[in-house]
């Protein structure tokens, strides 16, 4: 492309995204969360944590569960091989002082947002031995169309030890953009 | 009835190594637990159960040493943890190993786990450390 020629995105710049994030972001990615993805942030993970062994596995449990979510739950899908629709998404982790923040984010139609919204409160709300037991009754339950993703929000609040902490941006009549951040602590 | 083994690899998704022996009674599931379907994978390894408990009517031990399963394999696991319970209800001999690292800094949560395991089937399950 000659030098003068414009981004065929006028309005993105890649400047612009790359300063966007600040030195204290390990790593980020944005797109269809499918096996292979799975496998090479686990890597990532693994290798950018490695100073901090508890503290990876815990990120790396995390992430498994969340990165399910997405794969599953996305309002935004990619078709990719075998015509399999992929759930889209985006992945960061941060590193600050004396924690990691691990956080995921994805579309969802707005019509699904208050049960999650409801889910993460409870959660929030219950101490650890509530948690478990929260735990307990719902891994019970008979396993959804996807197995039993509805406790890997449970498993996420009870591995990182910290409240989940959601957040919901309106895009427009139907869809909704919804993260969700928990924070783990280094290892002193 | 045939014995099972599968051996377990870690690729974009991880299987655990299983050896159930219909011979000695003794069925061991170790490494991770981490697969594209769940309920596919652990579905023969109940019916093996089953099968264990209908026809040898002998003990069985289970082994477990898996040092990472996600929320969906602990459901499976359950379901095998209730099979066993069923079992020994029945007058059946059951015998629940868990082996845990306890080196590894966070065999803390592990143990919560087994005991939340424990807690759900009613199972007695024996921790077991190792390193």
């Amino acid at each position: 492309m000659a030098s003068n020629e414009k981004n065929p995105m006028t309005n993105f710049n890649l400047y612009k995204y790359y300063i966007s994030f600040n030195h204290d972001v390990q790593l980020s990615y944005k797109g269809p969360i499918d096996e292979h993805i799975l496998s090479v942030i686990s890597k990532y993970i693994e290798v950018i944590l490695r100073k901090n062994p508890i503290a990876s596995r815990k990120i790396f449990k995390i992430f498994i569960e969340l990165a399910q979510n997405i794969s599953y739950y996305s309002a935004e899908k990619n078709i990719l091989t075998n015509d399999k629709e992929i759930g889209s998404g985006t992945i960061v982790l941060g590193e600050l002082d004396e924690f990691y923040t691990f956080t995921t984010g994805n579309m969802v139609r707005d019509k699904d947002i208050i049960p999650i919204i409801e889910k993460c409160e409870y959660i929030n709300s219950l101490d650890r031995d509530a948690l478990r037991k929260y735990k307990r009754e719902q891994r019970k339950k008979p396993s959804g169309p996807k197995g039993g993703a509805h406790i890997g929000l449970i498993q996420v609040a009870l591995t990182s030890a910290n409240p989940l902490d959601v957040e919901i941006t309106s895009i427009d009549d139907e869809f909704s953009f919804f993260s969700i951040a928990v924070k783990v602590l280094k290892e002193i | 009835m045939k014995n099972i083994y599968i051996k377990g690899s870690h690729g974009a998704h991880f299987t655990p190594t299983v050896n159930f022996n219909y011979e000695t009674g003794i069925c061991e599931l170790k490494g991770e637990s981490y697969l594209e379907d769940t309920i596919k994978f652990y579905y023969p390894l109940m019916e093996w159960i089953k099968n264990y408990i209908k026809t040898i009517k002998k003990e069985l031990v289970l082994n477990v040493k898996l040092t990472y399963f996600n929320t969906s394999s602990s459901k499976c696991i359950i379901d095998i943890l209730n099979i066993l319970k069923a079992y020994e209800q029945n007058e059946g001999k059951v015998v629940i190993n868990w082996y845990y690292n306890d080196k590894d800094e966070e065999y803390e949560d592990e143990l919560e786990e087994i005991e939340d395991f424990m807690i759900e089937t009613g199972l007695n399950i024996n921790n077991v450390p190792y390193n």
